[in-house]
């Protein structure tokens, strides 16, 4: 069966599981626990492993989803799940203490999966706080990755059509880069 | 002749505004303005639409038809320029609704398939940043037009040809990506190199599996 591995990553309470949950055909596996950092974020469980969910291409082919948890010290995950990944979707919520900040460091920290595959940004709760703007955020991808043309959406994790438009334009835009050679398709299986 | 009287048509006043129907002349108004960088704001008055309010500085908009109901064949009866800038009083209450979603639609309905004027023969473009899709009603040929424009400089007949699209529906998305000033233009960029034929890569294309799984085989 051909599997094609897409990773949600970002900073605790940025919607990785909801948005996992909006895409997946199947019941998400959740692994939820108690928040030990609720001085970062006000949310009684967060994701503490991964959270898992797929979508059934054809009876030969799955799209499987992984959300891995946001905080530092879960970092040994995301070494063994980028080597199998093809792409990333990051969410960053645009009311978390350093949105700017938080997506450069997830970026610096899974840029080889931009390198042979690609990436999608995508804003959360942007309609809820006034935090940076998109062209803020693009701007900074500008400055700390220069020549990185990385789509960043504003999206809200609960709409389901909304992370239909991330993840064809994720899987749209890692095969025009392949198409480009700007990776190998070898590397993008 | 059968005789019935027609009663001619009452002559253009001078100094008028030229009633205008789609949205070309306002693409052309709205270009200009932004090209001179000056703090000035636009209003359009819309037969059955209303006035169309834009701020420049703030790149906002005030309407009151939702873009999800975009009128592609509007009436515009008038055209107005309005003095912005620190002393002058807002045109709406701000913040208003971003920009870019209606320099989208007019773009993408304007100049019907055709270059827009300030665009020249011989360029190929790239992206400098991907539109908000989540927030722009599009379909999924204008994915894999914005993605290769993401990735290459290319003309729009490459463009066409690369994603299998009309070359007036490329047209119509290079014009909105000018006119929000996302694409950057260029007479000396070369063809690029494509290294997966695009046949091959439509046949192992996941996202025309996808698109099709999630119900999106539009485009």
């Amino acid at each position: 069966m051909a599997e094609h591995v897409i990773l949600f990553t970002g900073p605790m309470g940025a919607g990785k599981t909801t948005s996992i949950q909006s895409l997946s055909e199947i019941e998400v596996v959740r692994t939820e626990a108690n928040n030990s950092e609720r001085h970062i974020v006000d949310k009684e469980t967060t994701t503490v492993a991964l959270d898992y969910g797929e979508i059934l291409v054809d009876a030969d082919e799955k799209v499987r989803l992984y959300g891995i948890p946001g905080q530092q010290r879960f970092n040994f995950m995301w070494s063994i799940l980028k080597k199998r990944a093809k792409g990333m979707i990051l969410l960053v919520n645009s009311d978390a203490p350093d949105p700017i900040g938080e997506m450069t460091f997830f970026l610096d920290e899974f840029r080889e999966l931009y390198d042979r595959g690609g990436v999608v940004i995508g804003i959360t709760r942007a309609d809820v706080v006034a935090g940076p703007s998109l062209d803020d955020f693009a701007k900074a991808l500008e400055r700390t990755n220069p020549g990185l043309l990385i789509p960043v959406f504003t999206v809200d994790p609960r709409d389901r059509d909304q992370m239909v438009n991330v993840l064809l334009a994720l899987i749209a835009n890692i095969e025009m880069r392949a198409m480009f050679g700007m990776i190998t398709e070898a590397e993008t299986a | 002749m059968d005789g019935t009287h027609v009663a001619p048509e009452p002559a253009p006043q001078p100094g008028r505004f030229p009633v205008s129907v789609g949205w070309t002349q306002a693409a052309i108004a709205i270009s200009s303005v932004m090209v001179l960088k000056t703090p000035m704001n636009l209003k359009m008055n819309i037969e059955m639409h209303g006035p169309l309010l834009i701020d420049f500085e703030h790149h906002a908009f005030s309407w009151s038809t939702p873009l999800e109901h975009f009128p592609v064949d509007a009436v515009h009866t008038g055209l107005e320029t309005i003095a912005g800038g620190p002393d002058a009083p807002p045109l709406f209450e701000l913040p208003g609704k971003d920009l870019d979603g209606l320099l989208w639609q007019i773009g993408l309905n304007s100049f019907d398939g055709k270059p827009a004027f300030w665009l020249s023969s011989g360029e190929r473009y790239r992206l400098t940043r991907w539109p908000n899709l989540t927030q722009h009603s599009h379909d999924m040929s204008q994915v894999k037009m914005i993605a290769v424009l993401g990735n290459a400089y290319v003309s729009t007949e490459e463009l066409a040809r690369y994603t299998g699209v009309a070359l007036d529906e490329a047209q119509r998305l290079v014009n909105a990506l000018s006119l929000m000033r996302i694409l950057s233009r260029s007479a000396e960029a070369p063809a690029a190199v494509v290294v997966q034929e695009t046949a091959a890569a439509k046949r192992q294309s996941l996202f025309g599996r996808l698109r099709k799984r999630l119900g999106r085989s539009d485009g």
